[in-house]
């Protein structure tokens, strides 16, 4: 996986979104593009860190859209709009998470396993977010994703995760933790690999 | 400043906000910090929504736009499930009597009332919370209903005796027959306040609102009836509660895999058109 995409400012994308969101109520013809604009790019990215491939990303993408269109009337004008989305979203990640399973139960296995396709050497990047979290228990990378790419903060993911503040922060903490042990590790790696 | 000061920063620090001096200084400094503030402000270019997926999104919402009205505001809701579960009991104990008032100890008014109005307060105002998505809850929703029923029989097992009784099960009936469709008229306007709402855990709040409309006829029973049997009350009187409870986690149940199916169906049509 190619890395090399600075997260500039995720906030700054969410200015503006309390007042589309109010417009979009409204049924302002300009504001579900600007939502979707706005906000897709780090709602993919919540469920890429937490679903294997692009294209059931994609469908939960999808999925969350036409919930939220669904209940947008439950959105309260002046309240916070990231913990709503965000609360929705996870919803939908848990459900999609139900369904896999469900349908995984029903697959009848195959003999023999298909070939994995190689993927060719790349040279040595350093580790981009989605590699490092993919590590990570399923709480913790919930909790990391919402900060670090959706912007939340601490009291929006304690909102969205219907959970409390100092759980969120023990989560984050624990998170930061384990990827600096992932990354010290990959450094040595790395170490005796350029010394053999 | 160590690293352990850097991972706190890092947690509290409000998003997209810039670093201090000193912590820039750290960074520069020490190798695992610069990795691990490196790695997590670097993403994969490939993983931005594809133009394609946006247009469906957007043309499948454009289709069906119309303005809509926001939920009342929580303090609306809150007095609006308070004031229907007032009128019921207030109703239902003027058709039947208040007859356990007179044999009550002054302790047992104020302790099984005191306890019952916090439930519901409680109740009504966890409820108000998850007609919302993304509020947060001072006690877990999946907790409370437990809670409250754990608190409730606890209350009535230390403040009534335990006595044998003749025709248990027949008086346990009759006062069952009084609770259920007083829990039953209550559950109608809670559902009609509450129907636009509620959208994350419909079981859940479904629970809770079964519980709640099941405490209108506890309440009722408990200003009414004046067999004061722990075991009477706690079968027949809180187990109107019970049952309201349950009935109303089987019906979010019910209302979650409708919406569910809804959304699917939405999203099928949807692939289907851009087939098309």
């Amino acid at each position: 996986m190619k890395c090399g995409v600075e997260n500039v400012g995720a906030r700054q994308t969410f200015v503006a979104v309390d007042r589309w969101m109010e417009r979009y109520q409204q049924a302002d013809p300009e504001a579900p593009a600007a939502l979707i604009g706005a906000l897709s790019p780090a709602l993919l990215r919540f469920f890429r860190s937490q679903v294997a491939s692009r294209e059931q990303a994609d469908d939960l993408l999808q999925e969350t859209w036409l919930r939220i269109h669904r209940v947008r009337h439950t959105y309260r004008p002046g309240e916070p709009v990231l913990p709503w989305i965000y609360a929705i979203a996870r919803r939908v990640r848990i459900d999609g998470y139900r369904r896999t399973r469900r349908v995984a139960a029903h697959e009848v296995a195959m003999e023999t396993l298909p070939e994995l396709p190689v993927r060719p050497e790349q040279p040595h990047t350093r580790p981009c977010f989605d590699t490092l979290v993919a590590a990570l228990p399923d709480a913790q990378r919930e909790v990391l994703t919402m900060l670090k790419v959706g912007g939340l903060s601490l009291e929006e993911v304690a909102c969205a995760t219907s959970s409390t503040v100092g759980a969120v922060k023990q989560k984050a903490h624990r998170a930061y933790q384990r990827l600096r042990q992932l990354l010290q590790a990959g450094a040595e790696e790395d170490r005796e690999g350029a010394s053999q | 400043m160590n690293c352990r000061d850097i991972d706190g920063m890092l947690v509290e620090r409000p998003p997209a906000s810039p670093f201090s001096a000193e912590v820039e200084d750290h960074v520069r400094g020490c190798m695992r910090c610069r990795a691990l503030v490196s790695a997590l402000g670097t993403f994969a270019p490939g993983d931005l929504p594809s133009p394609a997926t946006l247009r469906q999104i957007e043309s499948g919402i454009m289709s069906d736009l119309h303005p809509v009205h926001p939920v009342a505001p929580r303090l609306q809701v809150f007095a609006a499930l308070i004031a229907v579960f007032v009128c019921v009991v207030a109703v239902g104990v003027y058709r039947l009597g208040a007859f356990a008032i007179a044999v009550m100890s002054p302790l047992q008014v104020s302790v099984i009332f005191g306890v019952l109005a916090v439930c519901t307060g409680l109740l009504a105002s966890s409820v108000v919370q998850q007609m919302v998505p993304g509020r947060r809850h001072r006690i877990p929703p999946r907790l409370l209903p437990v809670g409250i029923m754990v608190a409730l029989g606890v209350a009535i097992a230390v403040l009534f005796q335990f006595q044998q009784e003749r025709n248990f099960w027949a008086r346990d009936w009759a006062c069952l027959k009084t609770g259920i469709p007083l829990g039953a008229i209550a559950a109608v306007p809670f559902w009609l306040v509450l129907r636009r709402g509620a959208i994350l855990s419909p079981s859940m709040t479904g629970a809770a609102t079964g519980l709640l409309a099941g405490l209108v006829g506890t309440s009722a029973l408990e200003l009414h009836c004046p067999n004061l049997h722990a075991g009477h009350i706690l079968v027949s009187h809180l187990g109107v509660a019970v049952l309201g409870a349950t009935v109303g986690f089987f019906t979010g149940i019910l209302a979650d895999t409708r919406n569910t199916r809804a959304v699917w169906s939405a999203m099928r049509r949807a692939d289907e058109e851009t087939l098309r």
